[in-house]
């Protein structure tokens, strides 16, 4: 596996004290492919809110931007990459918008990673007060983004016809191009697999300026086996995982994907046998025990097999 | 090969964050999971750096923040752990809130081990606020069962100085009688036998025989200087050390060994690539000597022994 060698992210996420949500789920796998990776943390919880209780605490949008002018005054606001989240408060958002467009004065080859969290399944769990913000402010400074089919949607108003081909879908991907950014990653569809119905559609498009000047587009499709439980943390996962495969893999979106999905399988099998064994037989699973098997995926992370292809389209 | 199962073994780390940079729960977390061990961590502050920068900014959790932390975990029922790690703290009361959650995580786990380092000061001065030290003595000290002081610490701790060896392992001894049953002094002003360009350190642990007799297994370090000023090597230096007595429950002279090796290749990565970032003849900066630790991972994993340890009466 390639280095990365000083390559720097500033990753502004969720902390939790136990398991693996925003930034407890994007650094450990980051710094095990060699990223380092600065991390503000937007909040600090016990652990997920999926769990019968939890309790913690927020920062505000002044507190970030207090941590920001520490980093700035020392004159070490260079960054590489910038990775965000899951988010609920848009002054905080719009602060993070602000240190973005500065930390990419200060470097414009700067790649934003950001994941546009909203809702699913046709409900936000978020503000509504959100949406204009990412539509208007952060996705035109994204680089890479990686919503799901929801907030594709939500984003570009247009709604993907899960019945036919692929290529509304396509379509709603072109106009967030329009948006800004230039890769664009629907994590998860409803569009009907060939596989059958065990297994979900995601989809990709990176545009790329060829050395002749001219432009590429490359399309891949996914058919992703899907899996009989709830999990939290994933989606930050692979915002992370995609950011060091785009990272590795930068003109290569099919294989970026590939090993981005395929991280994401072994993990998460991994974790569903776990969780099955310590519930134990014909019990479901709890939140605690379907906890990210994160450290214990560590080898996985590092060099994954392939085990989900990407088809060009 | 069938992989070896999976450690299940959950540590508590209360310590600062850094934004950027490794020290408290920065520097202690990624080796800890690079090593298998499932770390929840508390952030007992956020600043944008540690405060050997020019600037540094940021906020601190109280005790009360640290008490909601803590009883959302109580919550669900997720308090249980096999080790509680703390480093640095500024406050009496945040201190006394850590020792009633250490207090009550040991009786839902007896055999919970605290790995404590007593920050104080160094060099013959408190770096910390007066008031401090008799909270150490009388509360923290007392539930910690491996403590790593420097000699200043382990002489203000015991009320007693270290001329020679032979005074030592009585400070060692008094230490043991405090609490805990593993004392490693980090760094001494004891002449060393390999020359100037090494400190000395002690290290001492007490062990019940299974015909109930105790024993005492003490070791000698000599570890080479270096000509620089690290943050956050105290803080890897106690995450590795319950890293490495978990592995060697009854051999602090391997335990010991492996932690001092991996300190010693970490600093030196550190300390090569902060000269070659300075430029020849100048001496490095605070952002330029924190430390390598992502690309020190292979060290963390498996550290070639370059100190030896060796067993005195």
């Amino acid at each position: 596996v390639g280095h990365p060698g000083t390559c720097r992210v500033l990753s502004i996420q969720s902390h939790v004290v136990r398991g693996y949500v925003g930034n407890k789920s994007a650094l450990f796998p980051l710094q095990v492919l060699g990223f380092e990776v600065d991390s503000i943390n937007s909040v600090q919880f016990s652990n997920h809110t999926g769990y019968a209780h939890w309790k913690g605490q927020v920062l505000t949008a002044e507190e970030l931007n207090v941590l920001y002018e520490g980093i700035k005054l020392n004159k070490v606001n260079h960054y590489d990459y910038i990775l965000t989240g899951y988010s609920r408060d848009t002054s905080f958002l719009e602060m993070v918008v602000d240190i973005i467009q500065e930390l990419k004065k200060a470097n414009p080859s700067l790649v934003y990673v950001c994941d546009p969290v909203m809702g699913d399944h046709g409900a936000m769990y978020v503000p509504e007060i959100l949406l204009p913000v990412y539509r208007d402010k952060v996705v035109p400074l994204a680089d890479i983004l990686t919503p799901n089919q929801f907030e594709a949607e939500l984003l570009t108003g247009r709604k993907i016809n899960t019945q036919e081909d692929p290529l509304s879908a396509l379509q709603v991907m072109d106009l967030l191009h329009k948006m800004g950014p230039e890769t664009v990653v629907l994590t998860s569809t409803d569009l009907l697999s060939k596989h059958g119905d065990k297994f979900l559609v995601a989809l990709g498009s990176q545009k790329l300026t060829k050395p002749d000047g001219t432009n590429s587009n490359q399309k891949i499709c996914m058919d992703i086996p899907k899996v009989d439980a709830v999990f939290v943390g994933t989606g930050d996962l692979f915002a992370a995982m995609l950011l060091a495969w785009t990272h590795l893999h930068p003109k290569d979106l099919k294989t970026a994907c590939e090993k981005t999905v395929s991280v994401m399988h072994h993990v998460i099998h991994r974790t569903i046998t776990y969780a099955n064994d310590v519930a134990g037989p014909g019990k479901r699973p709890s939140p605690a025990q379907l906890e990210l098997r994160m450290v214990q995926s560590k080898a996985d992370i590092e060099n994954p097999s392939v085990v989900v292809e990407a088809k060009v389209l | 090969p069938i992989p070896a199962p999976a450690m299940e073994c959950r540590v508590l780390s209360i310590q600062s964050h850094v934004v950027r940079g490794y020290v408290g729960n920065k520097s202690a977390s990624f080796p800890l999971q690079v090593l298998g061990f499932e770390v929840d961590s508390i952030n007992s502050v956020q600043f944008s750096n540690h405060t050997g920068y020019s600037h540094w900014k940021g906020q601190v959790l109280t005790a009360d923040e640290l008490h909601v932390l803590y009883e959302g975990i109580k919550l669900n029922n997720v308090h249980h752990y096999d080790y509680v790690l703390t480093g640095y703290t500024r406050d009496t009361s945040f201190l006394e809130m850590v020792v009633d959650i250490v207090q009550e995580l040991k009786r839902a786990n007896p055999n919970l081990v605290y790995v404590c380092d007593p920050v104080l000061g160094d060099h013959g001065s408190m770096y910390v606020p007066q008031n401090l030290y008799p909270v150490y003595k009388n509360k923290v000290v007392p539930v910690a069962d491996i403590i790593t002081p420097n000699q200043f610490e382990a002489e203000l701790l015991t009320g007693k100085t270290i001329s020679t060896e032979k005074d030592a392992v009585e400070v060692m001894d008094l230490l043991h009688a405090m609490g805990p049953d593993t004392v490693v002094i980090t760094s001494s002003d004891l002449p060393p036998r390999l020359g100037d360009r090494f400190l000395v350190s002690l290290g001492s642990q007490r062990h019940v025989r299974p015909d109930g007799s105790r024993t005492t297994q003490r070791v000698r370090i000599e570890v080479p200087k270096v000509d620089a000023v690290f943050v956050g090597t105290g803080d890897l230096f106690a995450a590795m050390l319950l890293a490495w007595t978990h592995h060697y429950p009854n051999d602090l002279k391997t335990a010991c060994e492996k932690t001092f090796s991996v300190m010693h290749h970490v600093i030196q990565r550190t300390i090569s690539y902060a000269h070659d970032l300075a430029g020849p003849g100048r001496r490095p900066s605070p952002p330029q000597l924190e430390l390598r630790m992502v690309q020190s991972k292979a060290d963390i994993e498996d550290p070639a022994i370059v100190t030896e340890a060796t067993v005195i009466s």
